[in-house]
């Protein structure tokens, strides 16, 4: 604990590291991530509201006491603020103008070959609200809550047909903050860069309660939190995301920008991270992405590389490649808004050999076109 | 069951014999046709009017936000954003979507062409509406460009209307409506005109994001319920699915509120106005019944007329049950074509009914708009089967008289005809009159919302009606044998002679009038006594010197209160003396609903001047409850008119209230129980008047401190009392346009059906007239003579009619009214108006007698 407590940075070397220096606000006006900020815990695991974009995520895979049950499951909460014209600290408490959120909850069901998912929209107020002063979520089904000063934290999601799942998160590695000086960059625009820090490895404990069942659950979690105005740069259609915790007790994180032509933009990037923490990374021109299968939902028609390789040159270790291998083809997202649908799903991770070497989450987003537009 | 062959024979003489006489008096079968459409179109019309008007509901929002499965509301039925936080826990669950409405009505001042409307403005959190799953989304689109989630919102003012709306206000994007709402003036700005190619929306709605509404009608922090959608609405049809829904969600409900399925509110309400309707379904049952006694009368007119064709066919061997048969079926033809032709008559009447009812059921229960006329395959089978069961019914006698009359002794008799027994026999009149007098005994039926429905008030009427239009053919006779010895001149006693002969065919004239005469006499003094009760009532409860209240909002319903800060400026005027400031809300008795009223209490006891029931202090107040003023109708609906105690759920809990005295209020069924403000306000958490009385130091300044007034607040209605007076009796007089329009169309059938009888008289009784102008009598005294029996007919029937409506008056003032609405009204006799009546009634009997005759006398030559 007294090791998680210490926050640990670790400075990142990239082969083709090239700075931009972001200005201080996006072009809607709001405050743009700066370069080497040091974050101070608990503080800024709560809100940045003013900053355009924030989100706090978490996925993981569960089991069972018994074994025999396995579970995936995806809570993320989105910030977007509101007009950064409109004059602060107006509105009403319980519909505010200021914060609009949104609750995705997901729970892939292993062995039943089974996805629940939910997607809330709520303004700041009486279904959403977000402490700036720790993490205190509660948005739509989804509360996340952090007691003290400490880094373990209760998440609790919620899914159709009386599902909820309640977890106590606890660190098993110091918090990693990626990118250059601390910015995560995600396209040229100078704009586009945020500030990403990750729990890559989280000991989850908890129960759930699924179709009339009280199960108590364990496994392991990983958590994101990024904060930005601006999020992809312009000419970028999506991204391809993956987080993989492997047996070995190291996680890799990577991920393609995907430009409207289809090509991986520069900033795409893998890092490793190793059993302490320590984070190394490369960009696009070091690693491959390559779609080696693909899944056409039934219901939006969309194309989604659900199976891919990851073929990548270590800084130190040299060539590595990993394949993953969705544990059920159906986690497709579906929001709101037709052109909102993702795919989100649990994963194994694969040596050359076929053999299982890990767990992952893969995201795939973009595929329903519109994520740009919203997200620039 | 008659046989194929007996069918053939029964279609042969329809089509050769009935219909051969329907083509030669073609003109008087299209009248009874017509009178059979006039009497199905009212009813039909007046079922499908008041749906239209009333089962809206209240919940405008469902044309934007769609169908709600349950509502969670407070028993005043306002909640406050408090007891929305306490919601929070329960709008977590992804098995439902919360949805926070404010709603009020408020008022466009003149806009474009249009003076002033009536708009609803309905507040939704327009982008939790993103995450429903019944969202037209197709069409409704808050924003033209939707990168930024906040558009959606729009701004401060800013509000959303249909297309209909912006074309009767003339309005477009960013043009501003000028509105009264809560007493104060305000402008709203088109945000966007909403895409409605279905055309859903209603032509009254404004929709608006909910803190904008709040803002816009000065109820910050306001909510008028949450409704609850489930996000599987696929399972909507699933009661275990749904009854689990609603157990998960009693169990995080807070306290305080209520949660019930949205269709109970369709009930509750529905229920609230049932007494209203069926009084309407009853009164527009009279054309129809008066056509039934029509057809009656033609049918066994034509037996009578085509008696030497009977007698024929039946020499030929053609048997009874052919002939019974065939005149049945005349009258289910008369029946099935009037009937159809009375849904579209029925679909007329609506459509000028239907504005008419809306305005009534907002000015008495809730706040309603119309929705458009629908006409549903029930109305269509409902008009039917009533316009053939009647007609069949009225066709059952002439068609037995038919079958049974021995054809020698029909040819032998001439014209005479043996007419129908029984109604010549007074024992059934008598029995009906004692029947009707014994159904008085029947306690009131309560209904789902607490209101009673007076089953043997109504069962008395119909057996007096009945029983009087029978007995009303032995009035004819008296009469005329009365009159008979002061006849001068032949034409007079050749008129008294037919009369005092009261032939069935008479006999039948006058019931049919004498139904609708008496039931319009009955109806009248009713409306006459209501009106003169609340004059009264007005004279005595209405002593202030000025009355305020919300500019605009004249329904029972629709009310948005005084905005408090708005009041407590105007209260700083230096003539006021004394302001009796009064605030009410819905309050839930164990059944149904009533209305709890926060007033200065001493004041009311000691000071206001009211119709007092039992005076203050005659009753004890029950130790703990807290003392209130109730109305008589609180009284008689909660049996506590010898004082006791009413629990009553309120935003605190239950709470009991106990009458120290009782006063007669005709403001609304549901019944009041006024307590002190400051309890009030404490039970309800609200500070909101509805209306203030003012008593001035200086009344030399009254018209210049009331136009003072209405300069600085031009949004309330400042009034006098003589202005007061003039409006709550426009309002009243809103409420009975229909009842007086129904009443109209069941005299107007009576008078179309008093000059059918009067022709058929005419054209039975030919050969005697043939014989009297052997002798000598001329045309002109011919036509003389039909139009004095006409008159007799007329003087019978509303003699008759008179009789019974008067008792009929009283049934209604104190059994009816008590029971239906717990007040007791001064029954008023207008005389006057029963003297013109039958004045007009003598009138139209001569009119139609001297324009049958003629008619007759046309079609002879």
């Amino acid at each position: 604990m007294k090791l998680i407590s210490t926050l640990l940075f670790l400075a990142i070397s990239f082969a083709n590291a090239e700075w931009i220096e972001p200005p201080a606000r996006s072009h809607r006006g709001y405050l743009v991530p700066t370069p080497d900020y040091t974050p101070s815990f608990p503080r800024d695991h709560g809100a940045h509201p003013e900053y355009g974009l924030e989100w706090w995520y978490w996925v993981g895979h569960l089991e069972t006491e018994s074994g025999n049950q396995m579970y995936g499951f995806q809570s993320t909460v989105f910030r977007v603020a509101g007009d950064p014209d409109e004059p602060k600290g107006q509105g009403f408490a319980s519909f505010g103008n200021q914060q609009l959120f949104l609750a995705h909850a997901a729970l892939t069901d292993g062995n039943n070959q089974s996805y629940e998912h939910t997607e809330r929209v709520a303004r700041v107020g009486w279904q959403a609200s977000a402490s700036r002063d720790s993490l205190e979520l509660r948005v739509a089904g989804i509360e996340a809550s952090m007691a003290g000063s400490g880094s373990v934290h209760q998440l609790i999601s919620r899914y159709p047909d009386g599902g909820r799942l309640e977890l106590e998160l606890t660190p098993t590695k110091p918090i990693v903050r990626f990118g250059d000086r601390g910015l995560s960059r995600k396209g040229d625009g100078p704009a586009s860069v945020s500030w990403y820090w990750s729990y890559t490895r989280l000991l989850a404990k908890g129960t759930l309660f699924y179709k009339g069942k009280k199960q108590a659950v364990t496994g392991i979690a990983w958590m994101d939190h990024e904060i930005s105005s601006s999020q992809l740069g312009k000419g970028l259609a999506g991204w391809d995301w993956t987080c993989m915790q492997l047996d070995d007790g190291t996680e890799v994180k990577a991920y393609r920008l995907r430009k409207d032509d289809g090509t991986s933009d520069r900033w795409s990037a893998v890092y490793w991270i190793d059993k302490k923490a320590g984070v190394q990374g490369v960009y696009a021109d070091k690693f491959t992405w390559d779609e080696e299968d693909e899944w056409t939902s039934p219901t939006t028609q969309l194309c989604y590389p659900t199976s891919v390789k990851i073929s990548a040159s270590h800084p130190t270790r040299g060539p590595v490649s990993y394949r993953l291998r969705p544990v059920l083809q159906n986690q497709e997202f579906l929001g709101n808004r037709e052109d909102n649908a993702y795919w989100e799903g649990a994963c194994e991770v694969l040596d050359e050999d076929g053999v299982v070497i890990g767990r992952a989450y893969l995201e795939l987003a973009g595929y329903g076109g519109g994520l740009g537009a919203r997200l620039n | 069951m008659l046989s194929p062959s007996r069918f053939q024979l029964v279609w042969l003489l329809l089509t050769r014999m009935t219909f051969r006489h329907w083509r030669s008096k073609g003109g008087h079968y299209i009248l009874l046709i017509g009178i059979v459409a006039v009497g199905v179109g009212a009813f039909n019309g007046i079922r499908q009017a008041s749906r239209s008007a009333s089962e809206n509901f209240g919940l405008f929002n469902q044309a934007v936000s769609g169908q709600s499965d349950f509502l969670i509301e407070s028993p005043v039925q306002r909640l406050l954003e408090a007891d929305l936080v306490k919601l929070s826990t329960l709008g977590l669950d992804p098995d439902w979507h919360l949805v926070p409405v404010i709603e009020g009505s408020v008022t466009a001042v003149k806009t474009g062409g249009v003076d002033k409307k009536q708009l609803r403005l309905i507040g939704l959190d327009l982008l939790a509406l993103g995450n429903l799953p019944t969202l037209a989304q197709e069409s409704l689109r808050f924003s033209d460009e939707d990168a930024n989630w906040y558009d959606w919102l729009g701004h401060e003012n800013e509000v959303w209307v249909g297309q209909k709306l912006a074309d009767q206000l003339r309005v477009g994007v960013g043009d501003n409506i000028t509105f009264l709402a809560s007493g104060r003036l305000a402008k709203m700005k088109v945000r966007m005109i909403l895409n409605d190619p279905d055309g859903n929306l209603p032509d009254d709605l404004v929709l608006g994001d909910l803190p904008t509404v709040q803002s816009l009608l000065s109820r910050p922090g306001e909510l008028n319920r949450v409704e609850v959608v489930i996000n599987q609405l696929d399972r909507r049809e699933d009661t275990a699915y749904l009854g689990n829904i609603e157990k998960r969600l009693n169990q995080l409900l807070p306290v305080n509120l209520s949660l019930s399925p949205t269709q109970n509110r369709a009930a509750d309400r529905s229920a609230m106005t049932a007494a209203f309707r069926l009084n309407l379904t009853i009164l527009s049952l009279i054309a129809i019944l008066v056509g039934a006694y029509l057809i009656l009368q033609a049918l066994d007119a034509a037996v009578v007329r085509r008696r030497a064709e009977i007698a024929t066919l039946r020499s030929l061997g053609v048997d009874g049950s052919v002939l019974f048969a065939t005149y049945l079926m005349e009258a289910f033809v008369l029946g099935l074509v009037g009937s159809i032709a009375g849904v579209g008559v029925g679909q007329v009447l609506a459509l000028g009914a239907v504005s008419m009812l809306a305005d009534t059921v907002n000015a008495l229960y809730f706040a309603t708009s119309v929705e458009a006329l629908t006409l549903t395959s029930l109305d269509v089978i409902v008009g039917l089967v009533l316009g053939l069961l009647f007609s069949m019914l009225a066709g059952w006698l002439p068609a037995r008289d038919a079958t049974q009359t021995p054809p020698a002794q029909v040819l032998a008799r001439g014209d005479w005809s043996p007419g129908f027994s029984w109604l010549r026999k007074p024992k059934v009149g008598i029995g009906l009159l004692v029947l009707g007098g014994v159904a008085l005994l029947f306690p009131p039926f309560v209904m789902q919302a607490g209101s009673n429905m007076p089953v043997g008030g109504f069962l008395a009427a119909g057996c007096w009606i009945f029983g009087s239009a029978l007995l009303s053919g032995h009035v004819l006779v008296l009469l005329a044998g009365w009159v008979r010895p002061f006849c001068m001149g032949p034409v007079a006693r050749l008129a008294c002679s037919r009369l005092r002969d009261g032939s069935s065919r008479h006999r039948l004239a006058v019931a049919g009038l004498v139904v609708a005469v008496s039931m319009v006499t009955g109806m009248f003094q009713m409306i006459d006594s209501f009106r003169g009760t609340i004059e009264e009532w007005f004279d005595v409860r209405f002593q202030a010197d000025l009355y305020i209240s919300e500019s605009g909002v004249t329904g029972a319903g629709s009310v948005n209160g005084i905005d408090p800060k708005l009041m407590d400026e105007l209260l700083k005027d230096p003539n006021i003396k004394y302001a009796d400031v009064m605030r009410i809300c819905y309050a839930k008795p164990p059944k149904g609903v009533t209305v709890l009223a926060g007033v200065d209490l001493e004041h009311w006891r000691d000071r206001a001047r009211q119709i007092w029931l039992k005076m203050p202090g005659s009753l004890k107040v029950v130790d703990g409850a807290e003392p209130a003023l109730v109305s008589e109708t609180f009284a008689r609906r909660f049996g506590v008119l010898s004082g006791g105690v009413v629990e009553l759920e309120t935003p605190v809990g239950r709470k009991r209230v106990s009458p120290l005295g009782i006063f007669c209020d005709y403001g609304n069924e549901f019944g009041m129980a006024a307590i002190s403000a400051k309890v009030w306000t404490d039970w309800t958490g609200s500070n909101r008047p509805i209306n203030v009385s003012l008593f001035l130091k200086d009344l030399s300044k009254l018209q210049e401190t009331r136009d003072r007034l209405r300069i600085a607040y031009p949004g309330l209605d400042i009034r006098n009392e003589r202005e007061l007076r003039d409006v709550a009796l426009g309002i009243f007089e809103q409420t009975f346009q229909a009842t007086n329009a129904l009443s109209l169309i069941g005299l107007a059938v009576a008078f179309a059906g008093l000059l059918l009888g009067l022709f058929s008289i005419f054209d039975e009784s030919t050969q005697t007239w043939q014989t009297l102008k052997h002798l000598g009598f001329s045309t002109s005294r011919f036509v003389l003579a039909a139009g004095l029996e006409g008159a007799g007919i007329g003087v019978a029937a509303w003699v008759a009619g008179s009789i019974t409506g008067l008792a009929l008056g009283w049934l209604l003032v104190f059994v009816i009214n008590v029971q239906s609405f717990g007040w007791t009204l001064l029954w008023t006799v207008p005389v006057e108006s029963i003297l013109w009546f039958g004045a007009l009634l003598t009138g139209v009997g001569l009119f139609s007698g001297v324009i049958s005759a003629t008619y007759w006398n046309f079609r002879r030559r």
